[in-house]
């Protein structure tokens, strides 16, 4: 998969091309407007993280321009989060906004759910490792022995083993489990994976569920230990 | 042009008045005068006249008429300036008094039987073109024979007079006027003079200087209301200043925590080297500070944005026992660590925005967690009132100290400053809760009773009525 960043943000420009690189794309960066249009329009990228705070020409004229030519999926990336710039960003033909400062995996997780186009299947079951999780009966059992799981338990551990290996933040997973989408300053999710924890890893060998300290929390066979 | 000042405009207004008054009031009194000098003049004229014809109709003939002209002259007309002339049918003048020797040329002439009134006043002009006033009648001498009699006066010194008295007239309204210029002038000046205290008060008043108030006790009664609605203006403006500066303060204090955390822990960790599970624990834990700032950085920014009249809230109606309960089942693993109950007892719609009414309940509900102890109980209810829909959280615990109620919603005021959870708590969570309400045109009330009782009260008006 070949992504092409456009920021004016050095820094930025390299950490975004770092981490998606290590993630298994393949990334170019565009350091203003004028190059990274001709580069989106040149080449055939499967997705454009566009900035939209560009020198010369911004990431809005970016846009228009590219939609004239190409239905290249385009992620923005914008520092207000105002009613209208998401808007505006839409309807000039963007797929999707995040606002800055943001956090890298959910960065990528936008980036993976433009990629797959169209929304993930309900899987019915799952198997991670001895861990079976019975989607439509919602049971749990690992190494056979069933585990009892309260309804918000359920949903959690179906969130981490549906985007297994997938490091979620937990803005992500209080949106995704609980639907608050705001930034809560309680350590909530924090507490929700302690207790999932205690039901599905204690007592076994294998842990499954990790955590990524600063950054989330990921449901994966094998990891290093953090 | 430069825009008259208010002084000069309502001066040229007196003046112009005070112009038109006294001109009329000046020419008017001229005028009446005038009038009257004149029908004076006729009236001695037609008197005189009818004298004479009666003196003459009691004399034997013209001859005798010429005979007794001296006690015509003395008795008729006396001292005046009048001239007369009495002539016989042949024309041979028979008595004449005319020492300013005006023509006597009259035409029409009134006849012996009719008696002689003021319209039979004739006018006519000398040489020098003054106005000459008389009357013609025809006398009836004993004898049956008629003679003519004209009795004429002069208007000349008349018009000397009036025009002196024109002169006095114009000469008074001039020094009037100037009198009326130069008091109205001072007057208004002076009744401005409180305006112009005002306005030297309000140039003196800058940021730096917002305590500056204006003059309100002896102003007159017109610009007291002015001076104080400028004073409760600059109160509110002062206030605002003042709390701007210190969020600013205290914005800046809050994220230079966080920086020196950064700086310091990088700044160790790089005196050595360390081992791979250091840095990565170095790494979380900066992410962690990053995080930190970037929470402050979004309620600030959300607390902006309230402010700003364009927030546009987008209001539902909500079932309010549903959304307690999701919250309350949000915070249910932190509840059941900290050993409390959760409780929702909510019979009521509220008609808000959904994602600003859990942000409001959320930030109660984990403050209600911080301070209830192992064992309590948080209560959560709505209840639908007269005023509106009451939500309300209430916690068991040590209560608020009274000192710190009036600034419980206050932006960056945290009740405990020491409080190691400050690394979670931007202390922004009430200042956000009242916010939100504000938007929605409720309020919010904190209340800490008995037994360290505490319970925040949301009050969401209900909707207006539709149809």
């Amino acid at each position: 998969m070949r992504l092409l960043v456009i920021e004016d943000e050095k820094k930025a420009g390299e950490y975004l091309k770092k981490g998606l690189e290590e993630s298994g794309f393949t990334v170019d960066v565009a350091l203003n407007g004028i190059d990274g249009l001709h580069l989106a329009l040149e080449d055939d990228y499967d997705l454009i993280v566009l900035d939209v705070m560009l020198p010369g020409i911004d990431g809005w004229a970016v846009l228009t321009r590219l939609r004239a030519r190409k239905d290249t999926p385009v992620l923005l990336l914008t520092a207000m989060d105002e009613l209208e710039e998401r808007v505006k960003g839409l309807e000039l033909g963007g797929d999707d906004y995040l606002v800055k400062p943001f956090a890298f995996v959910e960065l990528l997780a936008r980036i993976r759910t433009l990629l797959r186009r169209g929304p993930p299947r309900d899987i019915e079951h799952m198997h991670i490792g001895d861990l079976e999780i019975d989607a439509v009966r919602r049971r749990v059992r690992r190494a056979g022995q069933r585990i009892d799981l309260t309804p918000r338990e359920f949903s959690l551990l179906q969130l981490l083993a549906r985007r297994r290996g997938e490091v979620l933040s937990r803005t992500q997973i209080a949106s995704y489990v609980w639907d608050m989408n705001f930034d809560s300053d309680t350590n909530v999710v924090e507490v929700a994976i302690r207790r999932l924890r205690v039901k599905i890893d204690d007592g076994h060998e294998v842990k499954l569920i990790h955590t990524v300290r600063g950054m989330g929390y990921v449901l994966d066979e094998a990891r290093e230990a953090n | 042009m430069a825009r008259l000042s208010l002084s000069a405009r309502l001066a040229i207004t007196f003046v112009v008045i005070t112009v038109a008054c006294f001109s009329a009031v000046g020419f008017l009194l001229f005028e009446a005068a005038a009038r009257r000098i004149h029908e004076q003049d006729d009236t001695n004229l037609v008197l005189a006249t009818r004298h004479l014809r009666r003196f003459v109709a009691e004399l034997d003939s013209p001859a005798d008429v010429a005979a007794h002209q001296y006690r015509l002259i003395i008795g008729v007309l006396g001292d005046t300036n009048n001239a007369l002339r009495i002539v016989d049918e042949a024309g041979h003048v028979l008595v004449e008094r005319n020492p300013s020797r005006l023509p006597m040329t009259v035409q029409a002439m009134v006849p012996s039987e009719r008696r002689i009134v003021a319209a039979d006043v004739q006018s006519w002009r000398d040489a020098d073109d003054h106005e000459i006033r008389g009357v013609s009648a025809i006398g009836k001498p004993g004898d049956g024979s008629t003679v003519t009699i004209v009795v004429a006066r002069s208007l000349a010194d008349r018009a000397l007079l009036l025009s002196r008295y024109r002169r006095d007239t114009i000469l008074a309204l001039a020094a009037g006027m100037l009198v009326a210029v130069l008091l109205s002038y001072l007057l208004v000046r002076r009744a401005l003079r409180p305006l112009r205290a005002m306005a030297a008060s309000a140039s003196a008043v800058t940021a730096h200087h917002l305590s500056t108030r204006m003059p309100a006790d002896d102003v007159p009664a017109e610009l007291q209301t002015l001076s104080i609605a400028l004073n409760d203006m600059l109160g509110r403006i002062e206030d605002g200043f003042a709390r701007v500066w210190q969020f600013t303060v205290d914005l800046a204090h809050d994220l230079r925590t966080p920086i020196g955390n950064l700086r310091g822990a990088n700044e160790v960790a790089l005196t050595r080297p360390r081992s791979v599970e250091e840095y990565q624990l170095l790494l979380g834990s900066n992410i962690e500070e990053c995080d930190r700032v970037s929470r402050t950085i979004e309620s600030v920014l959300f607390l902006a944005r309230a402010d700003s009249p364009q927030f546009a809230l987008q209001r539902v109606m909500i079932e309010a026992g549903e959304e307690l309960q999701r919250i309350a089942d949000y915070f249910e693993g932190l509840a059941s660590d900290a050993g409390v109950a959760v409780r929702v007892t909510a019979h009521a719609s509220v008609h808000a925005d959904r994602e600003l009414f859990r942000r409001a309940v959320s930030n109660l509900l984990s403050n209600a967690l911080r301070y209830t102890p192992a064992g309590g109980t948080i209560e959560m209810r709505a209840l639908d009132t007269e005023r509106g829909v009451e939500v309300s959280v209430e916690n068991p615990g040590a209560g608020i100290p009274p000192e710190h109620m009036a600034h419980l919603f206050d932006r960056f005021y945290r009740v405990d400053r020491s409080r190691s959870d400050s690394a979670h708590s931007t202390g922004l969570g009430l200042s956000i809760v009242k916010s939100i309400m504000e938007l929605h045109g409720g309020d919010v009330v904190a209340k800490s009773e008995r037994q360290g009782v505490t319970r925040f009260t949301l009050t969401f008006p209900k909707p207006p009525a539709t149809g």
